[in-house]
């Protein structure tokens, strides 16, 4: 066995190429931070870093629509602050009517304030968020709740949604989001369930449609519309406690009673939703800390640790160092020199 | 007088024959860096002796032959050995080519899959948003494009290798024929009884060059001529005789055929070795089921998302609309579908929904713009269906990727591993049969001496033949 310049300088070869591909992938690997870019790079590690990020974009996506359902929440709760300021008024109102000893006039004055109270009303039940219905349920774009022009005192009937005195558009179907995976949380309240006391459930049963007539007692919710029309009726006619029972309206004591139902029943739904967007807030902050725990995931598989890498680097270039030292030493010396 | 003629005659053989070593080390040394060269060496002998009375006296040196350095086992052992290097060679580029397209960077199907999902969950939000309806669609274009073109990368890359075949075929066959008219040559020479060492260097050369290719397997025959087969045994060389090899393109497919004495016969993978098994393997099973796979991800997700899009109903009341083109809908979980359903399902994948209206966010009929009920369903695909009841789209993406990514690892350190071989197998050929200048320089000095020294002889044997003239003086 000899060795001849060809294996020397093979060998040299083959270990330069050698470091130098190792100095290459570790330099990428220091400049990019990087330590899984290629697939060969960790096989074991793909599966794991693709559903991480898949998470990480989910939750990313779960924080945003959270962060909507928040928005629409605040602006419901605004607007249920001010039906019950205006129930309030109206409670006020009825108390001042069978308290006093007012005469037609001021009884009519008194029944002219409750009617702009029901234009209030129906304002804040025509609520728009984004130009969209917040109260309309899936109906969206149209006006949900419109005056009845054929209202009259005397056609009204409690048992017949058809001569209620506003009429509902929209449909019995909450909106929905996901906020966690799998966890689907109502984000509104429908209109009829806060102004007509018509529970979804039956809604939905009939169809979406609330005009068609029928009895929806059974809900035992009560309709706000006609509480303060009637109570308008009673006031304008000085009927107090509705007797004869054919007299306008159904009583100024009935309209108090109904509208401590009325209180009850908003305040029933605005708890409600406060429950939900605390539940939300909860859920983000949980998400939020979740995501954080993702990103460690995903930089334990992905990301090359900075110091080793270094480490490594210059390891590497020492490696390299010696070998072209050693590359020019062989040069240096040659049988010929000494010829 | 007689002797010193013979003496003469001895000076002049010496002087020759030194002369001609050194031109022997002078080729060494010019081929010092010739791939495949063996060093040589001159064989000397004495002449016969004469008889001289009672003894023998030498008549001077020749040159009985120029032997070459080598030996059989180590390069038996060197052409074994490319054939494995050939294959990991062969299916390392394409190999390389297949981690581009199947990558794992921020952008790739995973990643393509989940924006797609994610603009329906974002759509639940405020489904009567004709902006984000678009987005929709167009999340779904680019998904179904990201799909197109890894199909067409996965022909690109067949493609490729293809190419590769065609250009390596015409160099194949020129190499086959060498070695036969070498065989011939080797045979003309060597019958003479003289030995033919640049043409075997030659011929032991190309030997391992189709080692390498074809994984060619060699032997030498009693007359000294070098058979050459294919690892399944079909011949190449015999003889004299060279087979050629051709690639035959039907449609789309190349085949590799062998034409020996007149029949020709396909390829198939168990007659091929070194870079060309490497190939025709990535090529023939490595690359369709990857395809395979692709295609059958492709048509889960089509008719997946187009089973509930159909369910669904668009702003404009629209109902039963697929959203991809294609596969028709099936039920939430369709029994694992035989490939010819899914054959081009990633090809031919597409958005067939324009109208952004018609994007079934909602259940309710007639329509109500703010439904999300549907959108929600779809939006949750991506997570809940799994196919084959085990991996969900994009776990099915990561276990494509890490096939590749171990097939690429796999092969890179059985290419580092096979190299590391071949180059410890040819250091040890150089070592047996390699130019060493040091060696030669040593030969230039002792031949260079000798040449001397019959040089000094011969005038010696002048001056001893002047005195001898001159005695009568």
């Amino acid at each position: 066995m000899k060795v001849t310049e060809n294996t020397t300088y093979r060998m040299l070869q083959t270990n330069l190429d050698r470091i130098t591909n190792g100095l290459e992938d570790l330099r990428t690997q220091g400049a990019t931070g990087i330590k899984l870019r290629n697939p060969s790079d960790d096989p074991a590690s793909i599966r794991p870093v693709l559903t991480t990020r898949t998470q990480l974009r989910t939750t990313d996506r779960y924080i945003e629509t959270m962060g909507v359902s928040l928005d629409k929440m605040d602006a419901t709760d605004g607007h249920l602050d001010h039906i019950e300021n205006v129930m309030q008024r109206a409670k006020e109102i009825a108390i001042n009517a069978i308290n006093g000893s007012y005469d037609t006039a001021d009884l009519d004055t008194l029944a002219d304030e409750l009617s702009f109270l029901q234009e209030e009303l129906l304002d804040s039940a025509n609520a728009t968020i984004d130009g969209k219905y917040i109260f309309a349920g899936y109906e969206e774009n149209t006006r949900p709740f419109v005056k009845n022009p054929t209202y009259t005192d005397a056609g009204y009937d409690p048992l017949d949604s058809q001569t209620w005195p506003v009429h509902y558009f929209g449909d019995g179907n909450p909106t929905e989001l996901e906020i966690t995976p799998g966890e689907f949380l109502e984000v509104n309240i429908t209109g009829n369930e806060l102004f007509m006391g018509i529970s979804n459930g039956s809604l939905q049963a009939q169809g979406n449609t609330p005009t068609n007539g029928h009895n929806y007692q059974s809900d035992a919710g009560i309709d706000l519309f006609s509480t303060l029309q009637r109570l308008e009726d009673s006031i304008r006619a000085g009927n107090v406690d509705d007797l004869p029972a054919t007299n306008p309206g159904d009583g100024i004591e009935q309209g108090l009673a109904d509208l401590d139902a009325v209180a009850d029943q908003n305040r029933r739904l605005r708890s409600q939703l406060g429950n939900r967007a605390k539940r939300v807030e909860t859920a983000m902050l949980n998400q939020e800390n979740v995501k954080i725990d993702l990103e460690q995931i995903l930089s334990r598989y992905q990301d090359a640790d900075a110091i080793e890498t270094f480490n490594d680097i210059i390891k590497q270039e020492t490696a390299f160092q010696a070998a072209l030292n050693i590359t020019a030493k062989v040069s240096d010396i040659s049988i010929l020199d000494y010829f | 007088m007689a002797g010193l003629f013979s003496a003469l005659n001895a000076a002049r053989t010496s002087l020759e024959v030194n002369q001609k070593s050194i031109e022997i080390v002078g080729n060494n040394i010019s081929n010092v860096n010739t791939e495949g060269y063996s060093r040589q060496s001159a064989e000397l002998t004495t002449y016969p002796a004469l008889n001289f009375g009672d003894f023998f006296v030498g008549q001077g040196v020749k040159i009985s032959n120029v032997k070459r350095d080598h030996d059989v086992f180590v390069t038996n052992q060197l052409r074994d050995k490319v054939v494995e290097f050939g294959l990991y060679n062969g299916q390392s580029r394409s190999l390389s080519e297949l981690e581009r397209i199947f990558n794992i960077t921020e952008e790739n199907i995973a990643t393509d899959v989940d924006r797609f999902f994610d603009s329906w969950q974002e759509l639940s939000a405020s489904p009567s948003d004709l902006v984000l309806r678009d987005i929709v669609i167009q999340r779904g274009e680019l998904l179904s494009t990201n799909f197109n073109n890894s199909i067409n990368s996965l022909d690109t890359v067949t493609e490729n290798i293809n190419d590769e075949i065609i250009s390596k075929i015409s160099n194949v066959n020129s190499q086959i024929e060498e070695i036969a008219s070498l065989n011939e040559t080797i045979f003309n020479i060597e019958v003479k009884g003289q030995m033919a060492n640049t043409a075997r260097d030659k011929r032991d050369s190309l030997a391992n060059e189709l080692a390498t290719t074809l994984g060619a397997v060699s032997y030498e025959d009693s007359k000294g001529m070098l058979a050459v087969h294919l690892p399944g045994g079909l011949p190449l060389v015999q003889g004299n005789e060279p087979m050629s090899l051709a690639a035959v393109t039907s449609g789309t497919s190349l085949n590799i055929e062998l034409n020996a004495a007149g029949v020709t016969r396909t390829l198939g993978l168990n007659n091929l070795g070194g870079e060309f098994e490497g190939l025709v393997d990535m090529r023939d099973n490595f690359i369709p089921s990857l395809k395979d796979d692709l295609d059958r991800m492709a048509y889960e997700i089509s008719s997946q998302v187009n089973f509930h899009h159909q369910n669904g109903v668009g702003l404009d009341n629209s109902t039963g609309l697929n959203f991809f083109s294609g596969p028709a809908a099936v039920s939430t979980t369709p029994p694992t579908p035989a490939p010819a359903t899914y054959a081009d399902a990633a090809r031919n994948m597409a958005v067939v929904l324009t109208d952004s209206n018609q994007v079934a966010a909602g259940l309710s009929n007639p329509a109500a713009p703010g439904d999300n009920r549907n959108a929600l369903t779809i939006s949750n695909i991506g997570e809940t269906y799994l196919i084959d009841g085990s991996d969900n789209f994009n776990s099915y993406y990561g276990k494509m990727t890490s096939s590749v990514g171990i097939r690429t690892n796999q092969n890179q350190l059985n290419l580092e591993g096979s190299e590391d071989a071949v180059v410890q197998l040819e250091n040890m050929r150089d070592g047996l049969s390699g130019v060493s200048l040091e060696e030669e320089m040593i030969d230039l000095i002792v031949y260079q001496r000798g040449f001397e020294s019959s040089a000094k002889f011969l005038s010696t044997i002048d001056e001893m033949m002047t005195s001898l003239i001159n005695i009568r003086r």
